[in-house]
């Protein structure tokens, strides 16, 4: 707790500019209404083939019928449509076949159903961008906000336990994601309160007496977020998030996984697809830091006497390093602290 | 003085050069890309064709249209006309893949030079802001 607190702050807006984001998300909206637009043609598409096709159900109803044929620019004249059950249909590059009626119908059934689908992609492209440009809108008002971010240095320690030892790195990266937690579960006991608070809190603690660690950030909390069952609220929060960072497919692999808590799939892609993203996210749960950093060290220092000791209460919040610290771990380690906690947690 | 001047001169006219470079590089992916969505496009198209050229009966009437006129064609051959199509389609799409590769790969280097003439540029105006 005395030990000085080293690291820097810098205001969030030294960043990332708000006029910058803001630029950025005017851009995303530009190409959100570009996609409205062709989604809106793509409908016109469907409604002129659906006419079609009731156009020619009709058509053979009849022997024939009388019609005013177009002649030239301005002209027309009085005529029959005769062979009313025989259509040439232009399937596509200049080829065209001699069909029925019913024959042309399922031809446009199956152009209908492809156009429904293409529409189908570009409302979740639509989606995909309205979450991005909403993050970038949170990031712009954040930054005009004057939010800061806190950064300190990662300082080797030697530790006694010989459990702490190995996994110095795993541990503090779930006492990193334990803080992120416990943030969201007060966000969310604020609103209401909760009945899991004591138990979590009881899980906190068993693993902070058994680590002394000095906490440390260095990869992603939202992979823990992700996969606490007990935090629903943050999860479906988090997963809102996800959808803002990753691409489409990450996103649904994440959530279905979060709620069935399994592990690997939505780390894997977090830590590959989201250096970035990450450090974004981090930057926007700052403002509350302090609050939950009174929290845990209470916390600990009621379970434990030489908690205080290891834990010095003081929050490194990596967010610059953190591509680099990721980088630098092999994969096979960052999925293996998960179940570890998982472990503990049990 | 007039030597350090005269560098600096010849440093701005390199950077003209590549920085012109670089752009031309831009305009020829930006073509690439406009090539390669209308050979998608006709992919799809072709596709299309074929999905329902399989579903059509052999004894079926299929017709090309050749300018004006429609010609009416075989249906095994229209078949073979258009899976060639999408060979030829797929195999060009493939170079605009690697050219794009290329370009980029260029397009990489030449912003890394003029990064580096920029940072030439700078020190040698830091130089001569000192003297």
């Amino acid at each position: 707790m005395g030990e000085p607190v080293k690291g820097t702050v810098t205001s969030l807006s030294s960043i990332y500019s708000p006029e910058d984001a803001q630029k950025a998300s005017v851009r995303v909206q530009e190409t959100i209404s570009e996609h409205q637009k062709q989604i809106q043609q793509l409908q016109a598409f469907l409604n002129d083939n659906t006419n079609l096709i009731n156009l020619v159900k009709k058509l053979p109803d009849q022997l024939h019928h009388d019609i005013m044929v177009p002649f030239g620019q301005a002209a027309f004249f009085p005529g029959k449509l005769i062979h009313t059950n025989e259509f040439l249909v232009l399937l596509g590059e200049g080829y065209y076949a001699d069909r029925t009626s019913k024959q042309t119908i399922e031809i446009l059934k199956r152009r209908g159903k492809d156009l429904e689908s293409q529409i189908e992609s570009l409302n979740a492209v639509i989606k995909d961008l309205k979450f991005e440009a909403s993050f970038f809108d949170e990031t712009a008002t954040e930054a005009a906000e004057g939010v800061v971010e806190i950064r300190e240095d990662y300082v080797d320690e030697s530790f006694n336990e010989d459990e702490a030892t190995p996994g110095e790195d795993e541990y503090a990266r779930i006492l990193s994601r334990i803080d992120e937690l416990e943030k969201e579960e007060m966000e969310s006991e604020m609103a209401e309160e909760g009945e899991e608070e004591e138990e979590d809190k009881a899980d906190l603690s068993h693993i902070l007496s058994r680590t002394y660690i000095e906490p440390e950030v260095k990869s992603s909390e939202e992979q823990i977020v992700n996969e606490h069952p007990v935090s629903k609220r943050s999860v479906q929060k988090d997963a809102q998030q996800n959808l803002q960072l990753k691409d489409t497919s990450a996103f649904s692999v994440s959530k279905d996984s979060d709620l069935s808590s399994n592990i690997k799939v939505p780390i894997s892609s977090a830590s590959s697809t989201l250096p970035k993203p990450v450090e974004q996210k981090k930057l926007e749960s700052l403002p509350h830091t302090p609050v939950y950093k009174n929290e845990l060290s209470s916390s600990s220092s009621s379970t434990g006497n030489d908690r205080s000791k290891a834990f010095t209460g003081s929050i490194v919040e990596h967010t610059h390093n953190m591509e680099k610290s990721q980088t630098g771990q092999p994969p096979a380690p960052v999925s293996k602290p998960v179940s570890r906690f998982k472990l503990q947690r049990k | 003085m007039a030597s350090s001047s005269s560098a600096a001169r010849e440093l701005q006219k390199e950077l003209e050069v590549k920085a012109n470079d670089l752009s031309k590089i831009q305009k020829d992916i930006s073509k690439n890309h406009q090539v390669r969505k209308k050979y998608t496009i006709q992919l799809g198209e072709n596709e299309l064709v074929l999905k329902e050229l399989d579903l059509l009966n052999e004894d079926a009437n299929v017709y090309k249209l050749i300018g004006p006129v429609l010609v009416k064609q075989d249906l095994a051959e229209a078949n073979a006309n258009v899976r060639k199509r999408i060979e030829y389609i797929s195999a060009e799409l493939k170079r605009l893949d690697s050219t794009l590769q290329d370009m980029e790969e260029k397009q990489n280097s030449k912003k890394e030079a003029i990064f580096k003439l920029q940072q030439r540029i700078q020190s040698l105006q830091a130089g001569k802001a000192k003297a």
